[in-house]
This record gives structure tokens, sequence and C-alpha cells, in this order.
């Protein structure tokens, strides 16, 4: 895929030839993307693809070996730490498990970020705003509850909650509906679309989940080894001649991932019996 | 062999690199928070759990302490007839170096596990990241309460392990060995000092801050999994125990020189 030169002012984020490297190991190639405001950009891939290190440098959690990140134009990921939390405070990330502050209450997890940005006097409008929060993902009433007695999609929904508790501009969502069943997963999607709706709010989301691309995406980009190999709409994607892309979205192994796992030998011929270490 | 050595040389170093960043990030963090009322509710919460709560064992291992000393003492002194100078021997080795130390070591068990604990499973479940994330610098939040919490309250807990141990001395010494109480009261007077008293309660910061340092950046570069916040549990309290011994053999030194270049004008301070 020919590479495209962004600009910094192209979108409300833009990541300007992004390469990351972990010792030798590259995990990001010169990766340019700009992300529109107000419009939902889906990053698809197979897992270790470099999706969520892509997403962790657009909040500058990670710092790239090479290239840039601008918000509203200006360079955020040279920028220490201090000077970075004013920033930070436009954005919400949901982390794939959640990330939920175990010792904490879910009321104490949502009212966190404004208590550390705000000077609250008011007690009663923060538990109001509390209750409206959770009411959007639906789980007003559980405000007294631990982390701990909640189920995986009730957490993600609460992490929802938090990342939009200090009313963001971008909404970055790791893995969203990883690990739950397919109903929990369309109402998380559901909530995600209605969240960009009522907020304007611009999301990225990050996912391997076709279903939940295809649902709540106005753009979709799939990565591949640390490379962009397709970017567009939904029928962009599916209908994309790559070999790699149309095994992903359909879910289907490769030739050569098939003959790999005849070589491994037949379940009879590779089984462990006790007998074989006596 | 040569490459072993080297490359391990490196990692030492890098390692001493970022520790040094993180001590000197940490000091910033606790400024700010001496300055910030609303960040002592965080000290609070970490002073009760760090101080309060070792309250108990770090007593018992002073009360043990004396006791042992009594008992194992005893024998040598009063073969040569000076069993009613044991108060001296108890009482200067508790106040200056074994209250000090074991009360720290205990801490450094008790405290310093805890905090990596809690620090490396928030870091593999990303709770640390995710104070970042919402524009909050994690070493502020979590590290600074823990360490100031840690570096002002092992002095006291010394106090109470140095009571204890004069305690259980005493106890031994008069209860079941039968000797004088006021000799054994007038002998330690005369032979510890406050020099001593102050030297070992001093020390108790600097164990403190070894211990709360080293024990929260294991906590926050410890690797994935259970078996990375186990490994880093391990390393902290094995980081922990040896630097009380050095910086212990460090004050020996310091202290003894201060002491020598005061002695003179003793009498006039």
């Amino acid at each position: 895929m020919p590479r495209k030169i962004v600009k910094p002012e192209d979108g409300i984020l833009v990541a300007q030839n992004i390469t990351k490297q972990f010792g030798e190991r590259v995990v990001l190639e010169n990766i340019s993307i700009a992300i529109e405001k107000a419009k939902t950009t889906v990053i698809i891939g197979p897992s270790g693809c470099g999706k969520t290190v892509f997403m962790k440098h657009l909040i500058v959690l990670e710092r790239p070996t090479e290239g840039s990140v601008y918000f509203k134009g200006e360079r955020i990921d040279d920028k220490e730490e201090h000077r970075l939390a004013k920033i930070r405070t436009q954005f919400g990330f949901c982390f794939q498990m959640g990330a939920l502050f175990d010792s904490l209450t879910v009321y104490e997890n949502i009212t966190f970020p404004v208590e550390q940005h705000y000077k609250i006097k008011d007690y009663k409008a923060l538990a109001d705003t509390v209750k409206q929060k959770l009411a959007m993902v639906g789980m007003d009433g559980f405000q007294n509850y631990y982390p701990a007695s909640l189920s995986g999609g009730q957490k993600k929904r609460v992490s929802l909650a938090r990342a939009i508790a200090l009313n963001p501009e971008i909404i970055l969502y790791d893995e969203p509906t990883t690990g739950l069943d397919p109903i929990t997963s369309d109402v998380i999607n559901e909530l995600i679309i209605k969240l960009q709706k009522e907020l304007a709010a611009t999301s990225v989301v990050v996912t391997h989940d076709m279903k939940s691309a295809y649902k709540i995406a106005d753009r979709i980009i799939m990565f591949h080894k640390g490379r962009i190999i397709a970017d567009g709409d939904a029928d962009h994607i599916r209908n994309h001649p790559h070999d790699v892309v149309q095994q992903f979205i359909h879910g289907k192994v490769s030739e050569a991932e098939l003959a790999a796992l005849r070589l491994g030998g037949t379940k009879f011929e590779t089984q462990f019996l006790p007998e074989d270490f006596e | 062999m040569i490459e072993t050595i080297g490359r391990k040389t490196i990692e030492g170093i890098e390692n001493l690199g970022r520790f040094s960043r993180f001590v000197a990030r940490t000091f910033g963090a606790m400024a700010q928070c001496l300055f910030k009322p609303r960040t002592y509710p965080l000290i609070w919460a970490q002073m009760y759990t760090i101080g309060v709560q070792s309250v108990p064992v770090v007593m018992a291992t002073g009360a043990f302490v004396g006791m042992i000393l009594a008992i194992q003492t005893y024998g040598q002194l009063a073969s040569m007839g000076l069993e009613e100078r044991l108060g001296v021997l108890i009482n200067i080795a508790v106040v200056k170096e074994l209250g000090p130390v074991l009360a720290a070591v205990m801490l450094a068990g008790r405290v310093g596990g805890a905090l990596t604990a809690e620090l490396g499973t928030m870091n593999v479940t990303e709770q640390i990241a995710a104070v970042q994330s919402m524009g909050t610098n994690p070493i502020r939040y979590l590290v600074a309460p823990r360490v100031l919490a840690c570096l002002l309250l092992t002095p006291l807990l010394i106090i109470y392990a140095d009571l204890l141990g004069i305690l259980g001395g005493y106890l031994i010494s008069v209860w079941q060995l039968k000797i004088n109480a006021g000799a054994y009261w007038n002998y330690s007077a005369i032979g510890v000092e406050r020099w001593d008293v102050c030297t070992g309660i001093l020390k108790g910061f600097f164990f403190g801050g070894a211990i709360a340092l080293i024990s929260c950046y294991k906590g926050f570069t410890c690797r994935e999994g259970a078996q990375g916040v186990g490994e880093a549990c391990t390393e902290a309290f094995v980081g922990c125990f040896i630097s009380i011994l050095a910086l212990n053999y460090i004050f020996a030194v310091v202290l003894d020189a201060v002491y020598k270049s005061f002695w003179p004008i003793r009498p006039l301070l």
C-alpha cells in the first residue's frame, strides 16, 4: 500500500511516521495516520501486530523511537510528563481489561479523574454526575460495588463511564469487546455508538472483532506486522484485494499455517502418554 | 564469559540509572505532596497501613531481641562477676544497632513485600497506566505518599522496638536472672548516651526511605504475570535487606567519625 503523507493539521490526532522498537524488535514501522474529528476510527489486525502499542502512542503512554504525534496541530510526543497531564484530560482511555482500581469502589473509580483535576465543593453535584455517567452505560445503582464483584462486561461498562468522566474530546478503546459474550459485545458496541453520538467525541477503537468493527466504524485501518496494509470504510475493507485482509476479515487460516499444522503430526502421534515417561 | 560480564555490568548501570531517576522524581513528587493538603488523606491512609499496623510486629521483634540478649550474655558476664552490667550491654545493643536494624528488616518483610506486590499487581493490570492516562502523575499519587509514610514512621517504629527491647531485657534480667534492678538501671544510664539513642532513631529515616523506594521501584518495573510480581517481591526484599545492612555499615563509620571529632568538645555541648 502506498504510504500517505500526513500533516499535523490533517486531523485532531495525527501520528506521523511512527516507528517503535523494543530492543531489536520492530513493533511499528513508519505508521502515519490522521484521525478525523468526531469520527470513529477502528484499527484491526491480528494479535501482536502492534495495534495496542500504536494506541498507547496516541496518548503518549509509549513514546515513539522515531516519528511524532500531534494533538490539535501541537506536537505532544516530546512533552514532559507534567506538561502532558493537561492534554491527557482531553482523552478517555478504556483499557482492555478495564484497569479499574480494585481498591476503590465504582463510585470512587469514576470520581478519581474528577477529584484529581478539580477542587470539589459540591459533592451532591458530583454524585449526580456519577449517577448520570453510570446511567449512560447502564450501570446506575452499582456505585458502592468493588470491581472484584463485577462481571467482565460490567467492568468494561464502568471503565467506559470512567473514560468519559471528564467529558473527553477523544475516547480510545482498547479491545472493548474481547472476552465478552456476543450479546454483551453488542451492548458495548451500541454504547460506543451512543457515546460517540451524545458526546460528539472522536473515537479510536482497537479490535480484532470484525462484527464490532463493521458496526461502529466510519473508517477501518488494518495493521499487519507493524505496518498499515488497508485503510478505508467498511466496504473498502470487505472488498480489499489483499489476501491477508480477506483471511483476517473472514477468520480463515492461511495455507502456509495449515501446512505448518500438518507438519506437526496428528493428535495420536504427538500425544503424551504416561508410559513414555515411566 | 567476558561478554556476559560486560552485559551484566551494562544492565546493572542502566538499572542504577533508572532507579536514580525514579528516586529523583519521587523526591520532587514528595515536595509537591507536602505543599498540597489535598494529598494528605493519601499520606494518612498509608501511615495507617505502613505505620500503625506494623506496631505489633515491630514491638514483638524488639521485645524478643532484648530478652534473647539478656539470656545469651548473662552467662559470660556472670562468670566475670559483672552481671549487674548486663543492662548497659543489652540497652546499648538494642538502641544503637539491633533495635533499628531488626525493626527495619521486619518492615522490609511486612511493608516492602506488600508495597511491591500491590504496585506490581497494579502495574501488570494496567492500573498504573490508567492513572497516567487520566493526567495524574502515578509517582505523585502512588509512590510519594508511601515513601513519605515509611520515611516518617520508621523512626517512630524504631522507638517502639527500642522500648520493648529495653523492657524485654529488663524483665528477663531482673525477674528471671534476679539482677538488682537499681544496679541494672544505674549502669544502663551511665553507659547509654543520648547520642546512641538519637543515632539509632536517625537511622530509621534512611532505612524507611530505602525500604519504600526500593519496594515501589520494583513494583513499578516488575515483569508481566504472577511470576513477574513474585520475582519483584523477592528482589525487593533482598534489595531492602542488603541496603539496610549497607546503610548501617556506612552509619557506623560516619557516626563513629563524627562522635570522635566532637568528643573533645563534648563537655561544652
